[in-house]
């Protein structure tokens, strides 16, 4: 099983399994990390589960497809070249490791 | 791992508590009284007898419920919105739903909200402002504003921009009050089947104009995509959004001319600094949903919050309850447009969000914004006798406004 760590604005630390397949904000919604929402359940209609990747995973991820990149200019917390919407980052054998950062705010 | 939910029931998980107290009266009042009665009974979820399923009012349990596709879908059964405009996309699962959405999101993203459809919220409502005008102090601010203003922004966002804001109008409320028609009043089907043929009519007309000539609607990315759709998927689209595209952002500017009027402090803030009619319009349709009931059923036995729960199981989530959760919200039944922004229920959740969700918030907005700065001293007459009508649907219907001078545009 990957893993995959958050690091929440006040600095808390969770380190979650992920289930092959399941997306990062899936692992995240499973786990009760506060810091991500997923409104929407994934489908590009909500900007809530917007982390900030750390840069060395950053060239694992295929870039933003347009809608991804429509709504992560909606996000509430400042877009950065490291954000993402983790609905979008599916976790797999390459990805095993990941961490990401929350923002402050996902409204 | 969250524990508040588990397919497959765990041993400690009991069915739901009774709620014996629960009769026909609740359905006739303010739905907001179940989930009052239900907390001061302890209770996040109980079974209601009298109805047949289960009611709870936890933003945590809803959260669980509607983030869980495997487990809950909305109602299969024939309920009244389906039977008021036929099989529409709210009503199916993934990955058919997920398809149908996702030929309209683009329409209602941000980006397209923003480019697209502010300049004709505009447009709109600086017209409806001085008709409003027009008709003096005292004006019913649903009848000249409200409504058309909704009925003209969802006839460009849809692609219905031939149909009159009027029919727009009355094919919405028909379809809403044969929606909410639990009774089975026979009375309110023939106009919803009237709606619907006409509705039918009027995306026909539409369809021929917008394979010539695309715009940004729902209408033309369902028709101009590679692979079409059957007509029966458009219908089925158009036909909801009509339905919730009309009824809800109505009562929502509705609401908040309400909630500002009884909140003097916060009008003044918001008329100092109108950015944050912004972040007020999540406030009001946080305190005063537009739609203050919806549904998912079980597709398997899973326990939720401690409650078992059976293939079969319908569990009716009361959202002003479990927007008014305290779990969730500080201080919640208190009306805060500067209060910390949190997830709730206005605009459901999960992967049925409302696809309307930006656009409302732009449209409402722009409405308020351009009313308080045209209008000075915009104010509700008498806001004490303002009157509630409706279950699931429960607005303001009538809400005569006055102002001391008309400020040109």
């Amino acid at each position: 099983m990957s893993k995959v760590t958050f690091i929440g604005a006040d600095g808390a630390v969770t380190t979650a399994d992920a289930q092959e397949g399941a997306s990062v904000m899936q692992t995240a919604v499973s786990y009760g990390v506060a810091g991500i929402v997923g409104e929407c359940g994934g489908f590009l209609m909500c900007s809530t589960c917007h982390v900030y990747v750390e840069p060395k995973y950053l060239d694992r991820l295929d870039p933003p497809a347009e809608d991804e990149d429509e709504m992560l200019d909606a996000a509430a917390a400042g877009r950065q070249p490291n954000s993402r919407l983790s609905c979008q980052i599916r976790v797999g054998p390459e990805l095993d490791g990941l961490v990401v950062a929350l923002p402050e705010s996902q409204y | 791992m969250s524990t508040l939910s588990s397919s497959s029931p765990s041993p400690r998980a009991a069915r739901a508590p009774v709620a014996d107290w629960f009769d026909a009266d609740y359905l006739f009042g303010d739905p907001l009284e179940i989930s009052r009665r239900m907390r001061r009974e302890g209770h996040d979820i109980v079974f209601a007898p009298l109805l047949s399923l289960h009611f709870t009012c936890s933003n945590a349990v809803g959260r669980a419920i509607w983030s869980d596709t495997d487990n809950w879908c909305n109602l299969r059964g024939e309920i009244p919105l389906v039977k008021a405009i036929g099989p529409n996309l709210m009503f199916k699962q993934d990955p058919e739903h997920a398809d149908e959405r996702a030929a309209v999101n683009p329409s209602l993203r941000p980006k397209t909200v923003t480019d697209a459809w502010r300049p004709v919220f505009r447009r709109h409502a600086e017209r409806l402002v001085d008709a409003l005008v027009e008709q003096g102090s005292g004006a019913d601010v649903n009848q000249h504003f409200a409504v058309p203003y909704a009925a003209l922004n969802l006839a460009a966002i849809s692609g219905l921009t031939q149909a009159s804001w009027q029919d727009i109008a009355r094919w919405s409320h028909a379809f809403i009050a044969a929606a909410q028609n639990q009774l089975n009043d026979p009375s309110l089907w023939p106009p919803a089947e009237r709606a619907r043929a006409e509705v039918d009519a009027a995306i026909d007309v539409a369809i021929e104009r917008l394979k010539l000539e695309p715009d940004d609607s729902m209408l033309s990315a369902m028709v101009n995509r590679p692979q079409p759709f059957p007509l029966d998927v458009i219908r089925g689209t158009i036909r909801l959004a009509v339905t919730g595209g009309v009824n809800e952002p109505q009562h929502s500017l509705l609401h908040g001319l309400w909630a500002f009027e009884q909140h003097p402090e916060q009008k003044r803030r918001l008329l100092e600094d109108p950015t944050g009619f912004a972040s007020a319009f999540d406030e009001v349709v946080r305190w005063l949903p537009p739609i203050t009931t919806v549904a998912r059923e079980a597709l398997s036995p899973v326990s939720v919050g401690g409650v078992a729960f059976q293939p079969g199981d319908i569990v009716v989530l009361q959202v002003s309850g479990a927007n008014r959760d305290p779990e969730q919200f500080h201080d919640p039944d208190s009306f805060n447009v500067f209060r910390e922004r949190k997830p709730h229920f206005a605009f459901g959740g999960g992967n049925h969000l409302c696809a309307g969700i930006w656009a409302s918030r732009a449209a409402t907005e722009v409405a308020w914004t351009m009313l308080f700065d045209r209008l000075e001293g915009l104010r509700v007459v008498d806001p004490d006798a303002t009157e509630w009508f409706g279950f699931t649907y429960r607005g303001i219907e009538r809400l005569p406004v006055t102002w001391d001078a008309v400020r040109s545009a």
